[in-house]
């Protein structure tokens, strides 16, 4: 993409998302909350893409339209006010967290502002998808094959904890006596 | 266009999203803020990636797994917050207080 078109797409597409991001947490529906932060990190895929990084843009697109379609449901089955027609409070320490909040953020944007960073154009024979592919069957396959047994093994976690009574099960009456049997026994 | 703008927004989103886990009060929404967060560090690496090494094809690699690990910690979050909430029936942070001294 050309310095121009990459400008196009990453100033309007930088702006929906910081917006879309303030919304979150902003609305007091869940459903929208959720929806909001799936527009933010679609969006942000849309800038990879803006930024020669294909691979990643698409992979952002598609993980995060599934991952946020699925908080929006949980959004919806715990929170205690759903929809947001209560007009319920779901902030504390207001004053803390937004001092706090933009201090970091103004001061990490001012510090990469006045940051004297690195500077090339993209040349034209850089690495494309094709690059990735042979990456990934290369050195990085290890990183790649970490990723993958860490999402089973979160998997298998994420069941555990969420199974009814958890990893040990509940307590049900009886169960004290029944061990003092199986010790003396 | 150059790092120093990528980088800014980044900051930017990554200020939003400490407001959203440190103002939120229930669990869900924290876990929101997070994902946030770590939008912002992907954001980072990429504008590196475009700007400062466009031949390093393994940080995109990088990226990959800081991915792995939004979805992750989503599902693990998620996991524990329906764990809290079988017990608790409620997924408010400020209710959890049976650890305070």
């Amino acid at each position: 993409m050309s310095e121009l078109s990459t400008a196009l797409v990453f100033w309007p597409g930088a702006v929906v998302m910081l917006a879309a991001g303030v919304f979150v947490f902003r609305t007091p529906s869940m459903t929208r909350a959720g929806l909001l932060l799936l527009v933010a990190l679609a969006v942000e895929g849309l800038l990879f893409l803006a930024l020669a990084s294909q691979f990643l843009g698409v992979l952002q697109l598609l993980m995060m339209s599934a991952e946020m379609t699925v908080m929006v449901f949980f959004m919806v089955m715990y929170m205690p006010d759903p929809g947001g027609l209560m007009g319920m409070d779901m902030t504390h320490q207001k004053r803390t967290s937004t001092s706090f909040a933009v201090a970091v953020g103004v001061g990490l944007a001012v510090l990469a502002v006045v940051t004297d960073w690195p500077a090339t154009t993209l040349p034209a024979d850089a690495p494309d998808v094709r690059a990735i592919g042979f990456e990934v069957m290369g050195r990085s396959m290890f990183t790649f094959l970490f990723a993958g047994v860490t999402i089973l093994f979160s998997m298998v976690g994420a069941v555990m904890l969420g199974e009814r009574g958890g990893r040990f099960d509940l307590a049900r009456p009886g169960d004290e006596r029944r061990a003092e049997q199986e010790t003396e026994g | 266009m150059s790092l120093t703008v990528v980088i800014a927004v980044a900051a930017l989103l990554f200020g939003i999203g400490l407001y959203g886990v440190l103002s939120q009060t229930n669990a869900v929404m924290i876990v929101m803020g997070v994902e946030l967060m770590l939008g912002a560090a992907m954001l980072n690496v990429v504008g590196f990636l475009r700007y400062a090494w466009p031949e390093a094809v393994s940080g995109s690699f990088f990226v990959l797994v800081v991915m792995t690990l939004m979805a992750l910690e989503a599902a693990v979050g998620f996991a524990l917050i329906t764990s809290v909430f079988r017990n608790r029936r409620t997924a408010e942070v400020d209710d959890l207080t049976e650890l305070q001294g």
